[in-house]
């Protein structure tokens, strides 16, 4: 009952503003088309989509590959906006102290209270490129891809809830209310290869690569775009990968949050 | 036996600040917040924390929300330590820091409540029926804006949802830090009526802390003094008066017949009163000053009041002086 309606708490504040603020909506549905629009627009300048493909190396639909990727950056800044800058944002609105006295774990409270935020926006986002998806690959191709998309959205979000959450935990203690995350989201786009792949990077960003959850999600996402059907036994490497990360990013966010929440209250960081 | 709900045992915290000296430089500063301060509240009190700024009130406020942690010394709360059993604590407490702020701006009233009453644990037609009521109580239904959206809101319709937040879950336990601070009169009666209603009619034990005397004084069932971290006094109103004086003045102004002398006056008078009679003549009548000890008052003023109108003695003006919480304040907190 408490964890449900922890989650239901979650899914109501977000219907509640989509409700009270019409505009912020329009633009949830409108920004991920504006987003692909000038990524192809700017990969067409550059060249063909056989370019592209002798480019990147792959057998990849550029128009599905970017849809891919717009996909997974927004989700993936959503989750570390969301659940790392939560913190911030109550802090600056004066809803801390409220949110921590809510009967459980101050992790719980923040992880949880965001799943469902998260599912409903991501899937709103999915569903919008399933035009563009089933345009083109055809009825069956487009539903597949939309399959594995929304597979990587969910199996992705798992690492990088406890990957935000230490983020989190981190900005519960500092009373210094810097945005961190402004400047450290580009970065973990970058090194999760969304923008290039990660195979091109020196040696040092590619180490930092392996160690962030996102390059596996996006992977795992683009495999959709492969010309042809996606490769099982590289889908089930990245799920294998990401649920893997999962238990351990979220099992340190535990007890890092513990810790951070222990430190807050002693330091009067609340 | 009165049952206890909050005891705090020689609670103490230091913060650590830092006075910035240029643009890298600073100072370590450690600050003493709590000095040691100890307390029971019971079952259906209101119990003021009364102090100047920076006395510690909300340093003890949020030790007890479990939203800060004492560097030692233990506080329980309906028997649960608010360190080993924070989570038990905050099932039992509703609790108002600020009343300008703590809610989402584009939600309304309503909606806020109900987010954060799924916050708490509550959900369906029991949340509904509780932020409908809650509203009621708290008067933004009748003013019409439990659906106006919070950034609408004026200051004291904010001081009332935050109110209407702390009762949300049914707590045993309001705690409330300067609750009508910053509000407008009638805003501020508004609010002190209501929270004597919640402790008195629904038997919620409320902690409040001020530093406005005639809220302490007309709210509190008890009140600590509480001055630099440490807790200077510990009483009811009535008896924290009695720490700085036990006596009241009594003062009147009279007009005499001629044949009164104020000589007659002074022995009519001495009479009636154990302690010390002054009679001095003014231009507009006769001053009267008697000083009394408080259980004389109602009979010995019955009685000057009588023997004055046999004399033929028509009185102007009467007026008790005695001792104000404020004169409490300041005698023991050193005029801070």
């Amino acid at each position: 009952m408490g964890l449900w309606t922890l989650l239901k708490s979650g899914l109501v504040l977000d219907i509640y503003f989509f409700k009270n603020n019409r505009a912020q909506l329009v633009s949830m549905f409108a920004w991920p088309y504006i987003l692909l629009a000038l990524m192809l627009g700017m990969g067409f300048l550059f060249g063909s989509a056989e370019t592209f493909k002798s480019n990147v190396g792959v057998e990849a639909d550029p128009v599905v590959f970017f849809v891919a990727s717009t996909l997974i950056a927004m989700a993936s800044l959503s989750v570390m906006w969301e659940v790392g800058g939560t913190v911030l944002y109550h802090r600056w609105i004066g809803t801390l102290p409220y949110v921590l006295i809510a009967p459980y774990r101050t992790s719980i409270t923040l992880v949880m209270s965001y799943i469902p935020r998260y599912l409903l926006w991501s899937f709103m986002q999915l569903s919008e490129f399933v035009p563009v998806l089933i345009w083109r690959e055809g009825l069956v191709g487009g539903l597949a891809d939309t399959l594995v998309m929304g597979l990587a959205i969910v199996i992705g979000m798992l690492p990088l809830l406890g990957f935000a959450a230490i983020f989190g935990s981190f900005l519960l203690t500092i009373k210094e209310e810097t945005n961190v995350l402004s400047w450290l989201n580009p970065i973990i786009l970058i090194l999760s290869g969304a923008f290039y792949p990660a195979y091109l990077f020196p040696i040092w960003a590619r180490f930092l690569s392996m160690l962030l959850p996102t390059t596996y999600t996006f992977e795992l996402a683009r495999l959709s775009s492969l010309v042809g059907a996606p490769k099982l036994a590289e889908m089930t490497f990245l799920i294998a990968v990401l649920l893997g990360m999962s238990f351990l990013y979220n099992a340190l966010s535990f007890t890092l949050m513990g810790k951070a929440e222990k430190r807050a209250l002693k330091s009067g960081a609340v | 036996m009165k049952e206890e709900v909050v005891a705090a045992e020689n609670l103490r915290k230091s913060y650590e600040t830092y006075l910035r000296r240029g643009l890298f430089n600073r100072e370590r500063k450690v600050v003493e917040a709590l000095k040691g301060v100890s307390f029971r509240i019971y079952r259906g009190e209101v119990f003021g924390l009364l102090g100047p700024n920076g006395a510690g009130k909300t340093t003890t406020v949020k030790i007890l929300s479990t939203l800060l942690l004492p560097d030692s010394g233990v506080a329980t709360v309906l028997g649960y330590d608010v360190v080993k059993e924070a989570v038990e604590v905050r099932r039992r407490i509703g609790v108002s820091l600020t009343v300008e702020k703590g809610f989402f701006w584009k939600l309304t009233g309503r909606e806020n409540l109900m987010y954060f009453g799924m916050l708490y644990g509550m959900d369906g037609a029991e949340l509904k029926q509780r932020v409908q009521k809650m509203l009621e109580l708290v008067g933004l239904e009748e003013l019409g804006s439990s659906d106006k959206l919070y950034e609408e809101y004026s200051l004291g319709m904010k001081a009332r949802l935050s109110i209407a937040r702390a009762l949300l879950t049914d707590p045993e336990l309001l705690i409330l830090d300067e609750p009508t601070l910053g509000l407008d009169p009638p805003s501020a009666r508004l609010l002190r009526e209501l929270l004597i209603k919640v402790a008195h009619q629904e038997g919620k034990t409320v902690l409040i802390t001020t530093h406005n005397m005639f809220e302490a004084e007309i709210m509190c069932d008890r009140l600590a003094i509480i001055n630099e971290g440490t807790i200077v006094a510990m009483d009811t109103v009535e008896g924290l008066k009695k720490l700085v004086s036990d006596e009241i003045t009594l003062e009147m102004l009279v007009v005499l017949p001629a044949r009164v002398s104020l000589k007659q006056l002074r022995e009519e008078i001495s009479e009636v009163v154990s302690s010390r009679v002054e009679v001095d003549p003014m231009e507009e009548g006769t001053r009267i000053r008697v000083v009394m000890r408080p259980l004389e008052k109602e009979q010995a003023t019955q009685e000057m009041l009588r023997r004055l109108h046999s004399m033929g003695c028509s009185v102007r003006r009467i007026e008790v002086k005695e001792p104000t919480l404020e004169d409490v304040f300041i005698e023991l907190t050193g005029g801070n």
